[in-house]
């Protein structure tokens, strides 16, 4: 974990720096001095050549400190901190629903194979991954938010204000954002049922009358659930990559949209401590990818 | 990872119950959707716009603008100058505090003038002229002059960043190099900080201390009486949710919805459009001097009968209620605007003309670098279009596409524009700031140490002297002509026209107050 982490840390610091653009020039504003700009170039450490400044930004890391944002001075953990709910509920609530839908119909088409609900499952998911979640996203609020007024249009409810406004508030990005991810565990899903089904052992156990429904989930499942598991976590990728982009949609306050913002103002902290977290997240949910084959392949305990 | 696991159980901890229990209801809450986010709560050391929306929040003005722009007392009581107009008498009104519930003094007027002062460009004018500001006593302070300064109210009473905002001496006196980040005002709202986040949402709550002069609000002037317990500062970088949220009433107000969906705008019966801003904005073409081509004037002189206004501002701006082209120096419908060798103007784009200056001019062919800001729709717009201009008239134009952020790092280069630097690129401004040879760095001409483009014209600097001199406005217009007469020689740069965005609101929210280049919620109501 921590020679990725060690990696990912140089290519961000390197690829930013190295990046065009001055958050100086952009919290001067509009109608300043050139000198003026090269002041707060300076109170910001800009002018300290990049290798110095990367020097300074792993040291301070090393000790779990991330920074702090350029623009508003807060420290870029505890920014990340209040944005964390809203993204923690995104990725919760969108990860329940597209697992718990696309395994239903990735396990439905593989039973049906070669059949009309096979076709239209494989159909869906071909769409669910051409759409961009942003087209998804406006249609979603044009028929949901606008025309039926049936739930909001934006924002976030954190929990702590209600359930149920918390859900209402995460029904229609949750959708958006899992399109694309029930559309990736379908596919794998259906494909890996196939090999399943089409095994000695599988019809054997046909052959001896066991049930349909029981058969497809206790046996079939269950074996085909490490590849599942395995586009499950490498899905993540996906996942935060859909967040950003979700958030911005609906306007929900959370980690993507604070990176985004702070792209678009070259915050180098933030978008350095973000693209961190989200490295360790991605890094953490594989490794309990991993762990979890013994849960479905007691070969791998030995 | 450490100080954010904490911090987040930090913030998960925090009792939502009483959150939702001290939370205003929707009826006494303004959302609004500003054209941007806050990049730092000082707006004295920037002069980004969204600061200086936050400074007015916040903290009050020693003098406000009228609705006819004219300066008029707000922190203010009475006033007085001396007949040698050099020393300059005011005292404060009784009943100001801070939101911290400490007195205001003159003490903490005059640390706020020298602060603002460092940092303005009417501000810098009067310290060259300014012998001492200083507190006679808690309530009266003074500012001594040299030589007269005609323009010491309206420096003070502008609504153009930076706003001579009042600050306790305690953070007015911090060097103005230095950000401050406490947020102590006297003004119509406090923030409500510990339910801001950064980025996201920037809450105002109603100032208890408060205490609005009796005049009928008018522009910044007049009582900035409160009329809802909170503002909500909703940070919403996409115009079509933004645009969603206001018909869907999830906001009452956004500040630049785009025109193209004004259409869909108008027909909602609850929501109504208003100009918050006659002036308006001016679109700016910055041109680099230092190098070939346009480090000639007769290449120069070319772009007038090149650019082509109706041209540029139409695919933004598609109704000319909304734009329109202007042949003045300073700003169109402003005060200072006149006709002064305005025939490349009025006579419309003349590219035999343009042809026939290139020629003369000598130029060579060589790419003209034009620096295209792709993340502002009228940026992006103005630049295609000025392209196909350029050519169309024979330049051979690089069309370099980036984000703001790149462009204005790289309209810093003094370099070469193939190495690095740049010919052309397009910025805007405040119609009120542009309507006035001093608000904006664009205007003066001291060549490397100016403003991005570095003009240098010897004559313009002394008709910029000329006219803070001018005693009277017929005096300025006066100057303003001869100052208009030079530039439209010399072009030190363009402009791409001039247009005013209307705002979108519920319509049960009222009572909104125009005041250039600022959007005050005192005054406005929810019903």
């Amino acid at each position: 974990m921590l020679p990725v982490m060690a990696v990912v840390a140089v290519c961000v610091f390197l690829l930013l720096h190295l990046a065009p653009g001055d958050p100086a020039s952009i919290i001067a504003g509009e109608n300043v001095s050139p000198e003026n700009i090269a002041r707060i170039r300076t109170q910001l450490g800009l002018d300290l050549p990049v290798w110095k400044q990367f020097l300074v930004w792993v040291g301070a890391l090393l000790t779990g400190d991330l920074g702090h944002s350029m623009f508003w001075g807060d420290p870029v953990a505890s920014l990340i901190a209040q944005r964390a709910e809203p993204t923690i509920s995104l990725a919760i609530t969108t990860l329940l629903v597209a697992v718990f839908l696309a395994i239903s119909l990735g396990v439905l088409a593989a039973a049906r194979a070669g059949s009309l609900v096979d076709r239209l499952v494989m159909g869906f998911a071909v769409l669910g991954f051409s759409v961009p979640v942003f087209v998804v996203g406006y249609v979603l609020i044009f028929v949901f938010a606008i025309n039926l007024k049936w739930l909001p249009v934006q924002g976030y409810v954190p929990i702590a204000d209600g359930v149920g406004l918390w859900l209402r508030n995460l029904v229609l990005p949750s959708v958006a954002l899992g399109m694309a991810y029930v559309a990736l565990i379908a596919r794998i899903t259906r494909t890996t049922m196939l090999d399943v089904l089409a095994e000695d052992y599988m019809r054997t156990a046909k052959a001896k009358g066991v049930a349909n429904r029981r058969m497809l989930f206790r046996h079939a499942l269950k074996n085909a659930a490490v590849p599942i598991a395995t586009v499950v976590g490498n899905g993540v990728a996906l996942l935060i990559g859909g967040v950003v982009i979700t958030e911005t949609v609906f306007n929900i306050p959370g980690i993507g949209r604070l990176v985004v913002d702070a792209i678009a103002r070259r915050d180098y902290p933030i978008i350095q401590g973000v693209i961190m977290v989200f490295s360790g997240v991605y890094v953490l949910v594989n490794l309990l990818v991993d762990l979890s084959y013994t849960l479905f392949d007691p070969r791998v305990r030995g | 990872m450490l100080q954010t696991g904490l911090a987040a159980a930090g913030a998960a901890s925090a009792p939502g119950v009483l959150r939702a229990q001290s939370r205003p209801p929707a009826s006494r809450t303004v959302r609004a959707v500003m054209h941007g986010d806050i990049p730092t709560y000082d707006p004295i050391w920037t002069t980004a716009n969204m600061s200086a929306y936050h400074g007015a929040m916040v903290y009050d003005q020693l003098f406000g603008v009228d609705d006819k722009l004219e300066p008029k007392p707000q922190m203010v009581s009475k006033y007085g100058v001396s007949d040698d107009q050099l020393t300059w008498t005011f005292e404060l009104r009784d009943g100001l505090k801070f939101s911290d519930g400490t007195a205001v003094t003159a003490h903490d007027a005059a640390a706020s003038i020298r602060r603002w002062a460092v940092r303005s460009g009417t501000g810098q004018l009067m310290l060259q002229r300014t012998k001492d500001i200083s507190a006679k006593d808690d309530k009266t302070f003074v500012v001594s002059l040299k030589e007269r300064f005609p323009l010491l109210l309206d420096g003070f009473s502008s609504p153009s960043t930076p706003v001579l905002f009042v600050m306790r001496k305690k953070e007015a006196e911090t060097d103005p190099m230095q950000k401050i980040d406490t947020i102590i005002g006297s003004g119509p709202f406090v923030m409500n900080q510990s339910e801001t986040r950064a980025g996201s949402q920037y809450i105002y709550d109603k100032s208890p201390t408060y205490n609005p002069r009796a005049e009928p609000a008018s522009a910044s002037a007049g009582g900035k009486i409160v009329k809802v317990d909170r503002v909500i500062f909703q940070n919403m970088p996409d115009s079509q949710t933004a645009v969603a949220a206001l018909q869907a009433g999830e906001i009452d107000f956004y500040e630049i919805p785009p025109i193209d969906l004004l259409d869909q705008i108008q027909t909602d019966p609850a929501i109504s459009l208003i100009n918050l801003a006659d002036l308006g904005t001016v679109g700016y073409i910055g041109i680099n001097w230092l190098h070939a081509p346009f480090n000639n004037q007769k290449l120069r002189q070319s772009l007038l009968y090149i650019v082509n206004q109706e041209e540029m501002m139409k695919p933004t701006f598609v109704d000319r209620k909304w734009y329109n082209a202007c042949g003045g120096w300073m700003t169109c419908g402003s005060p200072m605007e006149n006709d002064a060798n305005t025939g490349w103007f009025k006579g419309g784009q003349n590219l035999a003309k343009a042809r026939e200056l290139m020629k003369e001019g000598g130029y060579d062919g060589r790419p003209v670098v034009v620096l295209q800001a792709t993340n502002i729709p009228y940026m992006m717009n103005a630049a295609t279009v000025f392209a196909q201009q350029l050519r169309a008239a024979g330049y051979n134009v690089s069309l370099q596409p980036m984000d703001w952020a790149n462009v204005v790092q790289r309209r810093a280069n003094k370099g070469a524009p193939d190495q690095g630097g740049w010919n052309i690129f397009f910025t805007s401004s405040g119609g009120l700031s542009n309507a006035n040879p001093y608000m904006i760095g664009g205007m003066a001409t001291t060549g490397d140490k100016g403003w991005f483009g570095w003009p240098t014209d010897d004559k313009n600097e002394a008709l910029r002297a000329k006219w803070i001199n001018a005693g009277t406005l017929a005096e300025r217009q006066a100057v303003g002509r001869e100052i208009q007469e030079n530039a439209w020689d010399i072009v030190p740069h363009m402009y791409y026209g001039q247009w005013r965005q209307p705002a979108a609101h519920r319509k049960n929210v009222t009572g909104w107050l125009k005041v250039p280049e600022a959007v005050p919620f005192w005054n406005v109501a929810k019903a």
